[in-house]
């Protein structure tokens, strides 16, 4: 039980916590997986020089989940971070608050982070997908993972998304740098939507958390209108079955031939494959890419994978719909105040909330068991409504 | 009962570029083992695909030159499998939008003009090279030619024979070789060719069972391989000694034979899907037209010009097999060189340089402009044949200008009479021995006094007139 | 999808499930199916697929070589290596 599963005792500058999906050449990456445990990159992600060059240090690299797929990194091969009565904490928030890092920065694709933060009373930023560069990163979910911010403060996750933000040739999905640029200039959130179906799901605690936050904006002078939407909700099957792909194709490179964990037990090239595979994996990890492989079938691939393309450019005209009337969507960010025991379907079941956003690479805040989804590019006005919430905090 | 064979084809061409297809590891065949691979092309996590301009430029050349339609939005996907040349467990290939579809390829045949479909043409990454290695009984994995640019050329079932299908195959080279496509040099293995093939009753407008046959590397045994195979399929039709299923099988060119391959996975296992990090390329009609204002003449056209300019019909199809002999022999009638003389230079110095460097032709590493200039310098006097092929092999190895090379090496024939006549008097004055053997009518020794005297002068003098100079001064004794 | 088809299944991913695995995982896809059958109530047959979110077109670079990564680095982590390759158990033909 670590926070850290390398940390750096010797921090030049303000110290920032790396998740250890973001591969450092000077400290290992494992993703969480006993497949990769040791691996050294030959390389610094993209945010890593960035980071370094704007005068910050590296804290160290926080233990998460294998491949982030679960709720609050309790799949993760170094073991599972818990509080003394046994629930699941983040590594994530505790690098900030236990290690007193000045941020962490999360590889966010099922919505870990956005837990984290929501339950812990930190302030998160998923970025609007493809304004912060995705090179050197463990890649699960290529078409819509991001790497977020999180911090103590909105004033901390901006300052740090302000330095990773940027195009990068290296990779071939970065947006140019005017449209990165755009977000800075996006017009303050007064009039948020809160769609009612999903406020049904929520534990007692949880329900009070939300509410609490929701009048915390209304204090704040934020018009909020409680809507009910049928389609959102649909971005949970869709997003999984992109997602399980994707992840089942990226992560088919781990085979034990190249690099990482290999079998003791093989007589031939098939056996190595197989053993390594399956005694390196998570359970959890095995089943979504096998469910990945699946969608991708013959039979399937029309009417199940086909069909949550399509839904993705459903969901991102609806939310266009919704942001003419509305500057932001709120959702709850998770069903619990507190998770002890998780199951193969836990992650699944808690991706109703956090889906909808990543599906359409749309910006979030997280905090205060919400989630506030901004049109592509209010990342900062998001942050500054968080802002205001904090009251004196944040000053 | 007679027969027909159904074949078609699917060719596998490495192209000419300096970078591999998505990441800047060179793609040039014949480094070491692993010393053009980079985390991307050895399947490490992190590197995202960044997609080479040259090679899209370059499929949509191959496009045009098989008379295809180019997909004005082409994309990207991944096909998923198993095997230790293959570093990420995928391939990036085009299976939605290929780059070129619905094309043709005229051949010649028997029974005159035949014109075989194009299916489609995609882009796609080479896999890497295994080595088998006996010694520790493992194989080993080498990534260099991971993520190299191909493309796959799929043709209808439009052929017959093996004898069309060389037909094909020859006219897909020359054609992709005379364009910058390709080298495709077969036993590189930078050319490639997969059989599938059928055999139905003549006649019969249903497709037999059909097999696929990998493993040929060389035109023979691409001929043996469909002549075995029509053969067996005919056969087991015949006497029904054999099932025939549809599967893919290894030529064995030693043995003669093909072998059933037993791949567990079939084409439905591939789990292809868009791939999300490479974003569609899309050919508006800017780019379609300037790629298509560099596309050659087709070779036999070419051809036809050299004739008309008055070379030899072998020397203009010679000339033709390569492109970059046509580019260089062009440039130096475009910078004022009689065509018949460039010609000349190419196919004896040049050529003669080109064996002994083990350069292949489209290798030559002389430009036109140059070459030109050289020949003008020998014609004109101002180095003599002998040194014009020292001049050359400079050239070949420096790129030097030849008549800078010529000055700085003491080349330079021109105004040295009378330097020369001082060296045909200084060797006959001091070989008494040669000049009362000359007298006595032993001609080989004026011989002797030639071969002196061109090595005092380096060369520098027309053996011809040396020669006369020589007989002069020996008359006068 | 029964139990023999998810070892198929199995089998083309190179990992292997218990058979208590197994009866989880059938669990996990019927439910993740019938999540995925809710979506048939969007009507999508005139929707164009998404596959990125963002509409960026010819992201392209030049035809450059680079060497930036040495043989000896690349290979620091191989399970097992010889001569300057990876090395597997011999594959048959």
């Amino acid at each position: 039980m670590a926070v850290f599963t390398v940390k750096n005792e010797n921090v030049q500058g303000k110290a920032v916590a790396l998740d250890d999906l973001i591969l450092t050449k000077d400290y290992p990456t494992a993703a969480g997986s006993k497949m990769l445990e040791g691996f050294m990159s030959l390389f610094d992600a993209e945010v890593v020089p960035r980071l370094q060059n704007a005068g910050y240090g590296i804290a160290g690299k926080v233990n998460v989940g294998e491949f982030s797929l679960d709720v609050l990194g309790e799949t993760s091969h170094f073991g599972a971070n818990r509080d003394q009565n046994g629930n699941l904490v983040s590594a994530l928030s505790e690098s900030i608050k236990t290690e007193n890092a000045f941020a962490c920065l999360c590889t966010d694709s099922n919505g870990t982070p956005r837990r984290a933060a929501a339950l812990s009373g930190l302030c998160y930023i998923k970025p609007t997908y493809a304004t912060v560069s995705r090179y050197g990163l463990v890649a699960c979910v290529c078409s819509g993972e991001t790497v977020g911010v999180m911090a103590k403060t909105a004033d901390g996750c901006a300052e740090i998304l302000s330095v990773i933000a940027g195009h990068d040739d290296k990779d071939g999905t970065s947006l140019p740098q005017n449209m990165i640029d755009s977000a800075k200039n996006a017009d303050p959130i007064c009039k948020v939507a809160v769609i009612s179906s999903f406020m049904n799901g929520l534990s007692a605690d949880m329900s009070e958390k939300v509410n609490a936050s929701l009048a915390s904006l209304r204090a704040n002078g934020i018009e909020i209108e409680e809507i009910d939407d049928s389609v959102l909700p649909l971005a949970q099957p869709a997003w999984n079955t992109l997602s399980a792909a994707e992840l089942c194709n990226n992560i088919s490179r781990f085979d034990g031939v190249k690099y990482g964990y290999r079998t003791a037990n093989y007589k031939n090239i098939e056996e190595l494959y197989t053993n390594s595979r399956t005694e390196a994996f998570g359970l959890l990890t095995k089943m979504q890419l096998l469910y990945g492989s699946e969608v991708l079938s013959t039979e399937n691939y029309m009417p199940v994978y086909d069909k949550a393309l399509r839904m993705r450019r459903v969901l991102c005209a609806h939310f266009s719909e919704l942001f003419a009337s509305y500057d932001a969507i709120v959702l709850p960010a998770c069903s619990q105040t507190a998770y002890v025991e998780t199951d193969t379907d836990t992650a699944y079941n808690e991706s109703l909330y956090t889906a909808p956003a990543s599906i359409c690479g749309l910006p979030v805040a997280a905090f205060g068991g919400i989630q506030i989804i901004g049109k592509a590019f209010s990342d900062y006005a998001l942050l500054s409504l968080v802002k205001k919430t904090e009251g004196g905090a944040a000053q | 009962m007679k027969f027909e064979t159904v074949i078609g084809l699917e060719v596998h061409v490495e192209m000419s570029a300096n970078s591999k297809i998505f990441c800047s590891c060179g793609a040039k065949y014949g480094a070491e083992q692993n010393e053009c691979v980079c985390p991307a092309c050895c399947g490490m996590p992190g590197m995202l695909p960044v997609m080479n301009r040259r090679v899209v430029e370059l499929g949509m050349t191959a496009g045009m030159m098989l008379n295809c339609r180019i997909n004005r939005t082409t994309t990207f996907d991944k096909k998923s499998y198993y095997y230790p040349d293959l570093p990420a467990s995928y391939q990036t290939t085009q299976w939605f939008a290929p780059i070129a579809v619905d094309g043709k390829v005229k051949i010649e045949t028997d029974n005159g003009e035949k014109f075989i479909g194009i299916k489609q043409i995609h882009m796609e990454e080479d896999a890497g090279k295994l080595v088998h290695d006996d010694w520790t009984d493992t194989t080993l994995v080498d990534f260099n030619r991971t993520s190299v640019p191909l493309i796959e050329i799929v043709s209808r079932p439009d052929l017959s024979s093996a004898k069309e299908v060389i037909a094909y195959l020859e006219r897909l080279r020359a054609l992709l070789r005379f364009a910058g496509v390709s080298d495709c040099r077969w036993e590189m293995g930078t050319m490639r060719c997969d059989v599938n093939l059928s055999v139905r009753p003549e006649g019969s407008t249903e497709l037999g069972v059909r097999t696929e046959m990998k493993n040929m590397n060389s035109l023979s045994a691409i001929e043996k391989a469909i002549e075995y195979e029509a053969a067996r399929h005919i056969d087991a039709i015949v006497s029904g000694t054999e099932e025939l299923v549809q599967e893919t099988r290894r030529w064995d060119d030693i043995k003669g034979k093909s072998y059933s391959m037993r791949s567990k996975e079939t084409a439905g296992d591939y789990r292809y899907f868009p791939d999300p990090t490479l974003m569609p390329i899309v050919i508006d009609d800017a780019w379609y037209d300037a790629v298509q204002a560099t596309l050659p003449l087709l070779p036999e056209d070419k051809a036809a010009l050299y004739m008309e300019a008055g070379l030899e019909e072998k020397t203009a199809w010679q000339l033709v097999a390569s492109r970059r002999l046509c580019d260089v022999l062009d440039a130096a009638v475009e910078a004022g060189c009689p065509i018949k003389d460039a010609a000349n230079w190419i196919f004896s110095d040049c050529m003669k340089l080109c064996n002994r460097e083990k350069l292949t032709a489209d290798e030559l590493p002389v430009n036109g402009q140059d070459l030109a200039k050289l020949i003008a310098l020998v014609k004109n006097g101002t180095v003599t044949r002998p040194n014009a092929a020292r001049v050359l092999a400079a050239m070949f190895k420096d790129g030097v200008q030849p008549e800078t090379f010529a000055a700085e090496n003491g080349l330079l024939a021109g105004g040295n009479d009378d330097r020369v006549d001082a060296v045909v008097k200084q060797v006959v004055d001091e070989n008494p021995k040669a000049v009362a053997d000359f007298k006595a009518g032993k001609e080989k020794a004026a011989m002797a006094l030639f071969g002196q005297a061109m090595k005092l002068l380096n060369k520098n003098c027309d053996p011809q007139q040396l020669k006369e100079k020589i007989f002069a001064e020996l008359a006068k004794r | 999808m029964d139990a023999c088809q998810m070892q198929r299944l199995e089998q083309l991913n190179r990992v292997a499930l218990t058979e208590e695995e197994r009866e989880k995982a059938l669990a996990f896809f019927a439910s993740r199916f019938a999540d995925m059958e809710k979506c048939n109530a969007v009507d999508t047959e005139n929707t164009e697929r998404m596959v990125h979110i963002f509409a960026l077109e010819n992201v392209l670079r030049a035809d450059e070589k680079k060497k930036i990564f040495s043989r000896e680095d690349l290979l620091k982590g191989a399970p097992e290596q010889t001569d300057g390759y990876w090395q597997v158990p011999r594959l048959l033909e």
